[in-house]
Parts: structure tokens; sequence; C-alpha cells
């Protein structure tokens, strides 16, 4: 309340139902364009990706102009400006989105003979992306770029909830710098997140083929759970550098527990 | 017209392992330590995302890795196997990358605020919890118990699809194959939300004193599910 701010504001439902949506509407256009007018495939997945595009344009306008008019008590001014300058930058990254996620889908039915059908593995990997995207890359976000302000190595105060940098480097600062800012680590690791998702999943049956007989399936099994070990021991030797990195915040005192 | 109490009479162990499928989810979820928007601004121990968005992104990677294992063989371990296995490596990835940018984005060391020592690694945690938050970042015991969590979850989701898909009926494969994922996943999801009341926005796994509520979520999925199951069983029992 009474920051004002020139950040894009378009929180509409969670990030993973809104990544689904854009992935079905695309995958069942691209389906109904390739099965019913038996368009090529790559035609089909861009027309499908464009049409997902525009509904998440419309989406962003009404999701920008609604909540500031309707919580007019926060007092954040509607930038028209924003609105043209924004949302046709969000509709290209939901087009690049929904495209991928789209060939990864077309791959798998196609290629990798996997029973779903189009529309419900993107789908699928919609509410995947979305929640990987949504866990990883908007932390760097939410925590380190709204917070500048306040110093490296800590988390956030509760007591400087709300009190987002709003000044850049020059002038106000918009959601196109938040962008930039995260492009920089945030987005790849979400990216980075997502390709280990898909590659690992479906590489431990690429290699250990189940249709080969029953042992080599039970070896992809075996093949998964050393991966999930080995992302233990990682995470192990990550948090133990993070530990001596950053220090503890307080003096030691005896514990009574 | 269907022939309800055939129907149901001739597919009752589905129904059962349907409702069994179910509950493991809503158990599942409780393991699995996320944080919501706290955790997303580096205020809370977990993964800074919803429950439910969580719980059904890595249970419906394990869907998709038990679909395609269904197309493989015929054993229902190795089904299972395949979906635990594929939930446990999303919610693994992501945990891992979300702690890499908690260290490395961010500069917080994973830290629990509701136990002193993390019992898996008897590491100190309150000293090393920042002020003004409830813990930050993912630590092992977390770590481990959202492991879990997605490995449960997986198989729940695995053993709906499973028992969906061995309904005889006289419907053409593709269109089969379409309905009982899409009734999987939408059982995933009813599952998925019950256990999110216990919760209440953050939960940090199995240390976390929340955890101990798990009892009503499962009485109240057991209900839910077995409705599910029966509708689910009668629809594409009789098509």
């Amino acid at each position: 309340m009474m920051y004002p701010h020139r950040i894009f504001n378009k929180a509409i439902s969670g990030e993973p139902p809104s990544n689904a949506l854009l992935a079905a509407v695309g995958g069942a256009s691209a389906s109904v364009l390739m099965s019913a007018y038996s368009m090529s495939v790559v035609f089909a997945i861009a027309v499908g990706a464009l049409i997902a595009a525009g509904i998440h344009g419309t989406y962003c306008t009404t999701a920008y102009l609604g909540r500031s008019a309707s919580q007019k008590r926060f007092r954040q001014p509607i930038y028209l400006d924003m609105v043209r300058s924004h949302v046709p930058v969000m509709m290209g990254f939901a087009y690049i989105t929904t495209f991928c996620i789209l060939v990864v889908s077309y791959l798998m039915t196609s290629v990798l003979g996997h029973p779903f059908p189009l529309t419900l593995l993107a789908f699928i990997w919609g509410i995947t992306v979305g929640a990987i995207g949504s866990s990883t890359g908007d932390v760097h976000y939410g925590a380190e770029r709204e917070f500048q302000n306040v110093e490296f190595g800590s988390g956030l105060n509760a007591a400087n909830s709300g009190n987002i940098v709003r000044k850049a480097e020059c002038g106000l600062r918009n959601g196109i710098d938040n962008s930039w800012f995260c492009a920089k680590f945030g987005g790849p690791v979400t990216g980075l997140a997502f390709g280990m998702t898909v590659f690992l999943s479906g590489w431990i049956t690429t290699i250990f083929d189940p249709s080969m007989g029953a042992n080599i399936g039970w070896l992809s099994i075996v093949a998964g759970l050393a991966i999930i070990l080995i992302l233990i021991l990682w995470n192990r030797r990550l948090e133990v550098f993070a530990r001596n990195q950053y220090g503890p915040y307080k003096e030691d005192e005896e514990v009574t527990a | 017209m269907i022939d309800i109490a055939g129907v149901l009479a001739a597919n009752f162990l589905y129904v059962i392992l349907i409702t069994l499928g179910g509950v493991l989810v809503s158990g599942s979820v409780h393991f699995v330590p996320v944080g919501g928007a706290p955790a997303a601004m580096a205020q809370a121990t977990g993964i800074g995302t919803g429950t439910v968005q969580l719980a059904a992104g890595a249970g419906l990677t394990g869907l998709v890795t038990a679909g395609a294992m269904l197309n493989l063989t015929d054993s229902m371990a190795l089904i299972l196997a395949a979906g635990m296995v594929g939930a446990m490596i999303m919610i693994g990835v992501t945990m891992m990358v979300g702690n890499l940018v908690y260290v490395y984005g961010v500069g917080v060391p994973p830290a629990s605020a509701k136990v002193d020592y993390d019992p898996i690694t008897k590491d100190r945690q309150d000293i090393y919890v920042s002020q003004g938050t409830e813990g930050h970042g993912l630590p092992t015991v977390s770590f481990v118990s959202g492991i879990i969590g997605g490995g449960l979850g997986g198989i729940g989701g695995a053993l709906v699809y499973y028992s969906l898909m061995s309904i005889a009926n006289g419907m053409a494969s593709a269109d089969f194959v379409g309905l009982a994922a899409i009734f999987a996943v939408g059982i995933f999801f009813v599952n998925a939300v019950i256990p999110s009341y216990n919760i209440g926005g953050t939960i940090e796994g199995f240390h976390d004193p929340k955890f101990k509520k798990w009892p009503k979520a499962v009485v109240t999925s057991l209900i839910v599910t077995f409705m599910c199951a029966i509708v689910s069983v009668i629809t594409i029992g009789g098509l």
C-alpha cells in the first residue's frame, strides 16, 4: 500500500494452471489442425501456439486492468503505456513456451510412441513447467530482484515485505527490467530444471528399454534411483557450502531441546 | 442402458485399488516441503510455490512415465515403480535447482525453523535462520522428505491409471487411453487439494508438527476417492 510502482502485475491464478491452459489450448488447436485439416506438423504447432499466445494476451490485459482498478485502496495507477509495451512481450514469451512444450509433446507421441494424446501430454508438461518455474526462477525474482535494496546473504525480513525496489538504474523500474535481470540466472536455471526433468525421466527408459524384458525394465528403475541419490548428495554439498559461506546469523547459544 | 451393478461387481477390485491410489496421493502431499509465497521471498522453508501445484507437477510427471511403461509391459510392479521414479526425478530436480537459486541467487543457507537440529545430518539449524524469517531453502531433511512425497504420489497416480486401464470396455484404444488418463489426472487433483487444508500454506516435511494431521486428510480422501472411483469405473466400464 502507498507504494505506487510501474511493475506489471498479471497474477491470474497459479503459474501451473496458467501454463497448462496455454499448452492445452495450443495442443488442442494443433491436433485439430493436424487431424481434421491434415496440415503439416510445424504449421499446426505454430498456429496452435499463436492461438494460445492470443489468449494469454487477453488474460494479461484483463488481469492488469482488473486488479489495479478493483483494488482501488492500494492506489495503484493504471499506466496504459505499460499495457502497450508489456503485453506484446508477454505474448511473445507465451508463444515460445507453448511452441516448445508442443514440440516436446509431439516428439513424445510420434517418435517415442507415448500412448497419451498430444493435448493431454501438453497439459501435463504445462503443469510441470509451471510448477518448476514457480518454484525455481520465481524465487530469483521474488526474493532477490524485488528486494535488491536489502543486504545480500540473508533471507527477507518479514517487516520488509511490500517494500519493493521501484527505481531502476535509469528512471522507474518496470516489468521488462525485471525480466532482463532474471534472464541472467532465474530464467536459465528454470529451463535447466525443466530440461533435466524431461530428459532424465525419458532417458532411463530409452537406455534400459523395458520392452526387451522385465529385468531391463527394473534396471531403468535402478538408474532412476541412482540419479535421485546423486541429487540428494549434490544438495548436501550445496547446503554445506552455503552454511560455510553465509555463516550463522546468531551467536551460538545452548539449546534446550 | 448400462448395467451399473454388473459393471461395479466385475470391477470392484479396481474401485478399491483406485481408492488406495487416491489415499496414497493425499498422504504423499504432506511430505512435500512447500512454502508458498513466503518461501518465494526466502521467508519460509520449502519450495516457493503452492502445495497442489507442486504435487500435481510431480505426480503428473510420474503419470507420464507410468503411461509410457504401461505401453511396453504388463507388470504392475514395474508400472508403479516407473511412476514413482518419474515423480521423484521431477521433484528432486526442482528442489535441487530451487536450492541453487536460494544459495547463489538470493544468498541464503538452507535452514529449517521448526527444528533446532536437522534429524538426518544433525546440523544446527536455528542459528542459520536469518532475522525476521521462518527459515529458507531446503535443508537435507526437507529434501529427503520431498523425495519420499514425490515417490508416494507417483505410485498413487500410477496405481489409479493402471486400475482404470485394466477395466474391460468397448472403446477404441486411443479414446480409452485418453479417458483413463484424464480420470487419473482428475482424481490426482482432487487428492492433492484435500491436504492443503491441513497444510495451510507451508509445511517443511515429515519433521514439521503439521505433519501429524495427516490422518484427517486420509479419511477425507478415502470417502472422496471412493465416490470418484465408482463414477470413473461406471463411466469407463459402461462405454
